[in-house]
C-alpha cells in the first residue's frame, strides 16, 4: 500500500546517543513498557532522530491518588504520549533543549517492547496522535528489550499506512469501512529501515577506547592483565540456548490464538443476531404485506410499510480493529520464529559436527 | 587513557563544615562513567554556539550508600556565558531541567557537573564550589567534575575531580578550591552491549553509518569473527613454538583455561541432544508457519464474506488450532 509517493520519507536515520538513551531506559523498567519523545529533523526524504527524551512511567501524585494498582500505571506508561498531563512536560523539556541548540522538533515517539509484543490499541492511538495531530513525519521507534539482550540490538522504525489512517479517522473499523479503504491485517503498518550514525567526535571516542595503549611490558603475566577491551563485539548470538525463546514465543503465539478466537466469536455471534433479526423484519414484512393485500381488497387505507425500522433494530457491528491488530502481531510472531530458528538450526549443525569431529 | 596513567593517592578531602561522621570518610572515590553520558557530552560539545569555547552541564547518576562509589548514568547540558572577568551560568535553567529530569528518572541524583575543555581556571573553581554547595548542591558529598577535552585533531582526555577547599582569606574563597583527580572508569551495562557493539561498527566506516542488522546477519557476522580470531591464535601459536615469537605466560593460561571448557561428551549424545532438539525447532517453526496461514486465511474470508458468512472463516480457523 506504501507507495513512495505518500511516505514522506522512506528511511530513518538515528543517532547513537539515541539508541543508547532508549536502552537505557527501556532496560531500567523491563519488563514493563516506557515511552518517550524523539527529537531531530527531517532531510531530504531521511529522518533524523538526533535526540530523545523519556516520558515519566507513572505520576506518583495520581497512583497514591487512585487506587493504581502495576497494571493499570503500566498502561498509564503506554498511554503516556497522548497524555494530557504529559503535554506541559514535553513542551517544557522542549523548550529547555531548544536553548541548548538540540533539534526541538517532535519527530515521534519510541517504546520498548518485549519479543515484539508492541502491537495493540495504544501502539496504534499514540502513532495515530502523532500522525494526525502532531505531524506527518514522525514515526514510533520500538526497542525489543529482550531481543536486544540475546545479542542483536532490536530497533524498528514504523508508521501507519494512509488506508489505516483514513479508517481510524473515521473511527470505525467495520467490514464495509475495511473494504472501502482497501485494508487488510498487512497494511497497517509501513517498516522503514533504520541506520545508526556517529559523529566524529564520537568516532574519535570509540577508536580510543577501543585500541588502548599497549601495557609497558609487553608480555604480561597474569591474567588479569588480559582485560577486554570495553568495546570487543559480544558474541551472545552464538549462544545456543533456544529452548527459552522458543517456548516464551509459544507462549506468546497461543496467547494471540486465544484473543483471535474470542474476536472470531463475536463476530460469530453478531452474525447470527443478524440473521435472527433479518429473519424477523422479513416475517413482519411479509405479514404486512398481507395485510395489505387484504386490506386493499377491502377497500381500507393501506399500512405504510417501513415501520420496522422503528419496531427491530439491527444489531452493531463489532469494531474489526482489535482482530486486526491481533492478526498482524500473529504475524509477526510467526516471523520471529521463522527468523529464529533459521539461525539456531545452523548453530545446532554447527555444533553436531563440530562436537562429533572431537569425540 | 587516564586509567594507565599513575596519580598520587592524596586522602579525599573533607568537607569544611561539621558532618555526621558516616559521610566523614577519607576513603578513596571511585567514578564510573556509563557510556551514554559520555556520549551526550560529545552531542553537546558538537552543538554549542560557534564563539564558545566549552560548554559545561550537569551530571546525573546514583551514588552508593558510604558515598565512596559514584556512577554518572546521564548529564544534561547547562547555558552559560565566559568571559573575561565573569562568567554566567544559567541556574534558573538548570533548576528546571533538574526537576524535569528526576520526574522522569527519579532514582537519579545530582552528582556534579562537567566541562568540554581541560582547562581548570577560576570559573571552574567558582562552579564546582557552587555544585558542592550546601542546599542545592551535593554536599554533604563531593561533587563530580568531569572534563572532556573535545579539540579537533586530538584524543579525548577525560579526567574526574573532586574538590576541597583551600586555605586563602576569605573574600577568595568562593572562587578557589583545590580539584584532586580521582580514578574512573567507563562502565557498559549488559542492555547497552548489543547497541554498543553495533555503534561500534560504524567507526571504521567512511559515513559513520550503519544499519540494524538481522539475527542471522549478526550471528554470521560472529561466526566470522571467530574464525579470523582462531587463526591468529593459531599462528601466534606456531609462532611462539617456532620462536618467532615471545611467548606470553597469560596468553598461555588463557588458553589453557579456554580450551578446557570444551565439553567431554560422547558423539552417542550429541547426536541424540541434537535430534530432539532440532525436531522441538524444527516443528515449532513449521506450527507458527502454518499458524500464520491460517490468520491470513481467516482474514481473507473474513473480508470476502463479511456479513454473509462469517462461519465459514470460524470454522477454518478453529480446525486449524
Amino acid at each position: 500500500m506504501a507507495s513512495p509517493v505518500t511516505a514522506p520519507f522512506k528511511s530513518v536515520r538515528v543517532d547513537a546517543l539515541v539508541v543508547l538513551k532508549i536502552a537505557k531506559h527501556s532496560s531500567s523498567a523491563h519488563p514493563q513498557v516506557i515511552t518517550g519523545q524523539l527529537l531531530g529533523m527531517d532531510v531530504d526524504g531521511e529522518l533524523q532522530v538526533t535526540n530523545s527524551f523519556p516520558f515519566p512511567s507513572a505520576d506518583p501524585a495520581a497512583s497514591s491518588g487512585d487506587f493504581n494498582d502495576n497494571n493499570s500505571s503500566a498502561n498509564a506508561a503506554a498511554a503516556a504520549p497522548r497524555a494530557k498531563a504529559n503535554a506541559f512536560y514535553q513542551a517544557e523539556m522542549m523548550r529547555c533543549l531548544r536553548e541548548m541548540n538540540v533539534d526541538a522538533n517532535s519527530v515521534g515517539w519510541y517504546q520498548s517492547a518485549n519479543l515484539g509484543n508492541f502491537l495493540n490499541a495504544n501502539f496504534v492511538e499514540n502513532q495515530y496522535f502523532y500522525q494526525s495531530t502532531l505531524n506527518e513525519r514522525t514515526i514510533a521507534l520500538v526497542h525489543d528489550t529482550a531481543r536486544s539482550a540475546q545479542g542483536t540490538l532490536s530497533l524498528r522504525a514504523f508508521r501507519l499506512t494512509p488506508a489505516f489512517m483514513a479508517a481510524q479517522k473515521e473511527g470505525k473499523f467495520t467490514s464495509e469501512s475495511l473494504a472501502k479503504h482497501n485494508l487488510t491485517y498487512r497494511d497497517i503498518l509501513i517498516e522503514l529501515p533504520v541506520t545508526i550514525r556517529n559523529s566524529h567526535l564520537l568516532t574519535t571516542l570509540l577508536h580510543q577506547l577501543d585500541s588502548p595503549p599497549l601495557p609497558a611490558n609487553p608480555t604480561p603475566f597474569s591474567l588479569s592483565t588480559l582485560t577486554p577491551t570495553p568495546l570487543f563485539p559480544n558474541y551472545d548470538s552464538l549462544d545456543l540456548s533456544i529452548d527459552p525463546f522458543l517456548e516464551k514465543n509459544c507462549d506468546l503465539l497461543l496467547d494471540s490464538i486465544e484473543t483471535h478466537y474470542t474476536e472470531l466469536n463475536n463476530a460469530q455471534y453478531y452474525t447470527r443476531q443478524l440473521a435472527r433479526e433479518q429473519a424477523k423484519i422479513t416475517a413482519w414484512q411479509t405479514k404486512r404485506k398481507s395485510e395489505n393485500v387484504l386490506r386493499a381488497a377491502a377497500k381500507q387505507e393501506l399500512l405504510p410499510e417501513d415501520e420496522w425500522t422503528r419496531i427491530y433494530k439491527l444489531p452493531q457491528e463489532p469494531s474489526r480493529l482489535e482482530s486486526l491488530l491481533n492478526s498482524r502481531q500473529i504475524e509477526q510472531y510467526a516471523k520471529q520464529v521463522d527468523g529464529f530458528t533459521a539461525g539456531a538450526t545452523a548453530k545446532m549443525f554447527a555444533v553436531n559436527a563440530g562436537l562429533n569431529k572431537t569425540d | 587513557m587516564t586509567d594507565q596513567d599513575s596519580y598520587i593517592h592524596l586522602a579525599r578531602p573533607l568537607p569544611t563544615l561539621n558532618v555526621s561522621p558516616a559521610h566523614a570518610t577519607t576513603g578513596p572515590l571511585n567514578v564510573q562513567i556509563h557510556a551514554q553520558a559520555l556520549f551526550s557530552i560529545l552531542d553537546h560539545s558538537l552543538r554549542r554556539n560557534a564563539d564558545q569555547e566549552r560548554v559545561i552541564g550537569t551530571l546525573l547518576g546514583v551514588r552508593s550508600e558510604d558515598g565512596s562509589e559514584v556512577e554518572i548514568r546521564n548529564c544534561f547540558a547547562v547555558g552559560h556565558n565566559e568571559s573575561q572577568e565573569q562568567v554566567e551560568v544559567d541556574m534558573d535553567y538548570h533548576k528546571t531541567m533538574l526537576s524535569l529530569h528526576l520526574k522522569a528518572n527519579p532514582k537519579e541524583v545530582l552528582v556534579g557537573w562537567y566541562a568540554t575543555s581541560p582547562e581548570l581556571n577560576t570559573f571552574s573553581a567558582l562552579i564546582q564550589n557552587f555544585y558542592a554547595s550546601n542546599g542545592e548542591g551535593t554536599f554533604p558529598h563531593p561533587a563530580v567534575h568531569l572534563t572532556m577535552s573535545t579539540a579537533p585533531g586530538k584524543d579525548i582526555a577525560i579526567r574526574t575531580y573532586i574538590s576541597s577547599a583551600v586555605g586563602v582569606n576569605p573574600d577568595r574563597i568562593a572562587d578557589s578550591c583545590l580539584f584532586v583527580p580521582v580514578p574512573y572508569e567507563i562502565r557498559y551495562n549488559d542492555s547497552d552491549r548489543s547497541g554498543l557493539e553495533l555503534i561500534a561498527g560504524a567507526k571504521n566506516t567512511e559515513d559513520r553509518t550503519v544499519s540494524v542488522m538481522t539475527d542471522i546477519h549478526a550471528l554470521e557476522r560472529a561466526i566470522e569473527e571467530v574464525l579470523g580470531m582462531l587463526d591468529r591464535v593459531s599462528d601466534y601459536v606456531a609462532k611462539v613454538i617456532d620462536g618467532e615469537a615471545e611467548g606470553s605466560t597469560a596468553i598461555g593460561k588463557f588458553l589453557m583455561n579456554t580450551l578446557a571448557l570444551a565439553p567431554k561428551v560422547s558423539g552417542s549424545d550429541v547426536e541424540r541432544m541434537f535430534n530432539t532438539h532440532i525436531q522441538d525447532v524444527l516443528l515449532i517453526s513449521y506450527l507458527a508457519n502454518t499458524i500464520r496461514t491460517q490468520i491470513d486465511l481467516s482474514n481473507k474470508l473474513a473480508n470476502l464474506t463479511s456479513a454473509a458468512a462469517p462461519p465459514i472463516a470460524a470454522t477454518v480457523t478453529a480446525g486449524g488450532k
